[in-house]
């Protein structure tokens, strides 16, 4: 079945099994996999420090792959980006502060897990549920690619519009409540996203003539902002434990994380596919792909889950479906020539360099060299199973063990070197240092941090898609069938409003329901 | 090899009569290269192809990082607080840093800006799809005349060499089209390659990207590009336009005049290299050499055609 | 409680505060988009600052009708807060003068004696401070030599 559908897929290698063995043969030199073991664990590593990104660790590292073979270059670059995904969320769990901003909604039930004791759970779920995302991401790369191509292709302005809206429709069930002061909160990150620069007009906005601000505000700055500095104001503000750690607690949870996720298999699987295909958007990237799964697994909870308090399936939903964007997203890269996010963008800067031509004609004209990179990267995916589950048990017992008087100072400096190292500039730090304040102060009101994230990260998508849809919809007089009319918007809107009107109607039947008891 | 000894040698004399002075013209370590971008476009991928020669020909590492924000802006503001011992270099591109500082107070001016070297640049052209109506740029304006409005464009950002090129290009051939702005080229061809618009304000890098995938109906250059001898210049099809997005490298205007020398004279050494030259043509760029010498006339000309546009265009006072 | 009492709680006034805060950003949104050029630019800040101004309406004017004890800054101690986020704006400002290093140890030792809870003693104080200077010195490397960051 998989050398069928490969076969189709690789075109010109039709039958060609021998090919396929030694492309693959070529993969698994010993040299490969250790430069795949090395790039997963480093990866790991740069993605759990906030403030260190995949894009940077493989901007560095693209003058050292220039003396290597392309494919071997490749595995290293893919195994660094796949590992740093998976990395984000060991600072999601345990210090509430995603890693990178694929791992936002990690935090959601990742650090509730962690405070009640389960951070070494979460963390080996999270590996199993990156695992599996991964592989799902990069089996799509490798048999799906060009159909899946046309995905990219599909989503006009009007869809990124509605995307957009349908993740910000996660805030109604993310405010606890208090739907206002989510809105509020919403809102109000949607405009920070506007600060700065104009990215499609001609404007510069909400700057009031301070040059500081002309860059805006960096998502990266802002998710540690709000989310590591009101961490470390509390923690230093009373006397006790950073997480809580059960005293006779079995030393190895790994069973325990295995069979939870195996009881999610649905979950995985829906959130991976999402996790993909969102992937394949060049305009979205892994933080979105991680909170629409997020949704999604919480839309369709069972009773018994409580999402936002600690509920594994939270952690599994984002995890595997941040992961699954790495492969999804190197289907356009590698079809279409177009990057789908910044580490993309390198990894194709580095093959231009390398002489390989990305776009339509790479797969027919560089596709040992392609075929040996998927291979690659699956074998680096695989490996994230030990090296993750090793890492991620050594941070948790670190973080837990370290007193808190030298875990607070040593991610106060973290914070401040992360920050400053993004674009250089000891404003941004100030920045992120006045936002967690703010952060911290308006959460002690309500005013949750969440809302005003997703408003930072997807009012850029919405605003654009707007006003895109709007330029295109005006230009051929057909605004409403460009904004209600196309098939795919429809569908989003459909889901959308099943997303905000399910949960009213279920509890008006609950309430119901109890009232006729009584 | 022998031009880089005397240069350092004419370098060191200068040094020497230079007394207290202890910035050196020679490099002394790797150099920092900051793209003020994300990475993925034309500066950066430039950057990549210069790299690799960089290292073979003055054996320091050339480290690329990126600095976005602001459109640019964010970096060129904080270019000239780095420091000018001439181990850090940044890239600029034009039109954006004329456009920019001309809207709004944005931190720097274009005469601040330290530029050494313009390396390349990346002609303006219209792109299709492979299996677009238009066969010509005739077909495109035919339907512009007859559906005014009706024909959309996408192009990257506002303001930027593409939407110049769109106004430019409506008035010469008398023709109103629609420009949609994307963030970025590669989110304008996935909207052309997705028939989201009906064509695209591109360079000619994408049409090397892109390959078969889409046709090119002009280019704004002078003569046609070597890459695709069957596409004609605006010129030749009667319109006079020709240009695109410059692209080149800055210091710190901290930096003396021995350093400024030495990095005009490295990058114009890297620009003459056949394989480099070679590269950067399949990649659809178009060779430039402007050195330190003719930047101040060159650089002028390009702000006064630009500043004209904008003004005609509206997009400043 | 009395309703009084409620009313002036911290809780009640400090929602009520940040509430009229978040109607003043979408005022002053409102404000700043009346100079964009582009109609492209006004069109989203203008929507959402709306958007804001309703719903934050709306939190205050029901909060001020149905006061609750609510919200608050909890217990803890505030000079330990303070030293915190100050010793880290110290260092922010400090850094392009004395240098990177330097400067973290000032919000180093700053959120080191605002989360020291326990007695201090001779050893602590040495494994502490010395592992500080580990972190510290690890990190600055892997950012400085390994990843080129230009740090100060």
């Amino acid at each position: 079945m998989q050398v069928r559908l490969y076969s189709r897929f690789a075109g010109r290698h039709r039958g060609e099994f021998a090919l396929e063995l030694s492309q693959f043969l070529a993969a698994i030199t010993p040299f490969n996999i250790a430069l795949a073991l090395f790039g997963v664990v480093a990866g790991t590593v740069v993605g759990s420090i906030p403030g260190l990104t995949a894009t940077m660790a493989l901007a560095v590292l693209v003058p050292v792959t220039f003396s290597m073979e392309p494919a071997s270059a490749l595995i290293l670059l893919g195994a660094i980006y796949t590992g740093a995904i998976y990395g984000g969320a060991y600072a999601a769990i345990l210090l509430n502060t995603p890693g990178t901003p694929s791992a936002i909604a990690t935090t959601f039930d990742g650090y509730p897990m962690a405070k009640r004791g389960d951070g070494d759970l979460a963390v080996a779920i999270a590996c199993f549920a990156s695992v599996f995302g991964g592989l799902v991401g990069a089996l799509s790369l490798l048999l799906l690619a060009p159909p899946l191509s046309k995905v990219a292709l599909a989503f006009g302005p009007v869809e990124y519009f509605w995307l957009s809206i349908f993740g910000l429709s996660l805030i109604a069930s993310l405010s606890n409540g208090n739907l206002v002061k989510g809105l509020t909160g919403g809102a109000f990150g949607m405009l920070l996203s506007t600060v700065g620069v104009a990215e499609i007009s001609a404007d510069i906005r909400l700057t009031f003539g301070s040059q500081t601000m002309i860059g805006g505000f960096g998502v990266v700055g802002a998710l540690i902002g709000l989310y590591c500095i009101p961490v470390l104001i509390d923690l230093v503000a009373v006397p006790d434990r950073h997480l809580k750690v059960e005293e006779n607690v079995k030393s190895v949870r790994i069973g325990d994380a295995f069979r939870l996720t195996l009881r999610s298999k649905f979950n995985l699987i829906r959130s991976s596919v999402i996790g993909t295909l969102v992937g394949i958007l060049p305009g979205a990237g892994g933080s979105v792909a991680g909170l629409v799964a997020y949704s999604e697994a919480k839309r369709t909870a069972k009773p018994d889950q409580n999402f936002g308090e600690g509920e594994p399936d939270g952690i599994m939903a984002t995890e595997s479906a941040n992961s699954a964007t790495v492969g999804g997203g190197f289907i356009p890269t590698l079809v279409l020539g177009i990057p789908g996010t910044p580490p993309d963008a390198i990894v194709l800067g580095a093959l231009l360099v390398q002489g390989v031509r990305t776009g339509p004609a790479m797969f027919t004209q560089s596709g040992s060299i392609v075929y040996t990179f998927i291979y690659g990267l699956l074998i680096a995916t695989i490996l994230m199973l030990p090296a993750g589950l090793l890492i991620g048990r050594y941070a948790y017992k670190s973080i837990v063990t370290i007193p808190k008087a030298v875990l607070v100072p040593a991610v106060g400096f973290m914070t401040i070197i992360g920050t400053f190292s993004i674009r250089n500039s000891v404003s941004d730090v100030i920045i992120m240092l006045c936002l967690g304040v703010f952060g911290w102060v308006v959460a002690r009101f309500g005013f949750a941090a969440s809302p005003i994230v997703l408003g930072l990260i997807l009012g850029p998508i919405a605003e654009q898609g707007f006003v895109q849809g709007w330029t295109i919809g005006a230009a051929t007089n057909n605004l409403f069938g460009m904004f209600f009319g196309r098939p795919i918007s429809q569908g989003i809107l459909l889901f959308t409003l099943i997303t905000l009107v399910l949960p009213l109607y279920l509890a008006r039947k609950k309430r119901k329901a109890a009232m006729e008891a009584k | 090899m022998l031009r880089r000894t005397i240069l350092k040698t004419a370098a060191a004399i200068a040094l020497a009569a230079n007394m207290g002075n202890v910035v050196g013209a020679e490099l002394a370590g790797s150099v920092n290269y900051i793209i003020p971008f994300g990475p993925g476009g034309e500066s950066d991928i430039s950057a990549r192809f210069q790299q690799p020669f960089f290292k073979e020909k003055f054996k320091q590492d050339l480290v690329i990082s990126y600095q976005p924000g602001g459109g640019g802006a964010v970096g060129w503001a904080s270019l000239n607080g780095l420091s000018g011992n001439g181990q850090t270099i940044m890239g600029v591109n034009l039109p954006h840093i004329v456009i920019k500082p001309a809207q709004k107070d944005v931190g720097f001016t274009t005469a601040d800006l330290n530029t050494f070297y313009m390396f390349h640049y990346t002609p303006d052209a219209i792109v299709v799809t492979a299996d677009s109506p238009y066969q010509t740029l005739d077909d495109l304006i035919a339907d512009a005349k007859a559906n005014p409005g009706e024909v959309t464009m996408s192009g990257s950002g506002k303001a930027s060499a593409n939407h110049l090129a769109q106004i430019k290009f409506d008035k010469l051939a008398g023709i109103l089209t629609t420009y949609v702005p994307f963030k970025g080229t590669g989110a304008a061809v996935t909207a052309l390659l997705g028939k989201q618009t009906k064509a695209e304000w591109g360079y000619t890098t994408v049409g090397a990207k892109q390959g078969d995938a889409v046709r090119m109906l002009a280019v704004a250059m002078d003569e046609r590009h070597p890459l695709f001898p069957d596409v004609p210049t605006f010129k030749e099809l009667g319109y006079d336009m020709t240009g695109g997005a410059y692209r080149g490298i800055a210091l710190p205007n901290t930096a003396d005049a021995a350093t400024t020398r030495m990095w005009s004279d490295m990058i114009g050494e890297i620009n003459s290299d056949e394989a480099f030259r070679q590269q950067m043509l399949d990649g659809g760029f178009a060779m430039l050499d402007v050195g330190i010498d003719d930047m101040a006339d060159f650089m002028a000309a390009r702000v006064e055609e630009y500043l004209d546009d904008a003004r005609k265009a509206g997009l400043i006072k | 409680m009395s309703n009084s009492s409620v009313t002036r709680s911290s809780g009640q006034l400090g929602s009520l505060i940040i509430s009229a805060l978040f109607v003043l950003a979408g005022v002053i949104t409102l404000y700043d988009t009346l100079g964009y050029t582009d109609r492209d630019s006004q069109v989203f800040p203008q929507t959402v600052a709306i958007i804001l101004i309703i719903c934050a309406s709306i939190s205050f004017v029901t909060r001020f009708l149905n006061p609750i004890d609510e919200g608050g800054f909890g217990r803890g101690s505030w000079w330990r807060r303070i030293l915190l986020i100050v010793t880290m704006f110290i260092t922010c400002f400090a850094m392009p003068v004395v240098g990177f290093l330097p400067a973290g140890v000032i919000a180093f030792a700053g959120g080191l004696i605002a989360a020291m809870h326990d007695r201090w003693s001779i050893s602590n104080i040495l494994v502490y401070w010395g592992s500080g200077a580990v972190v510290m010195i690890a990190f600055y490397t892997l950012f400085k030599f390994v990843l080129h960051v230009p740090l100060p």
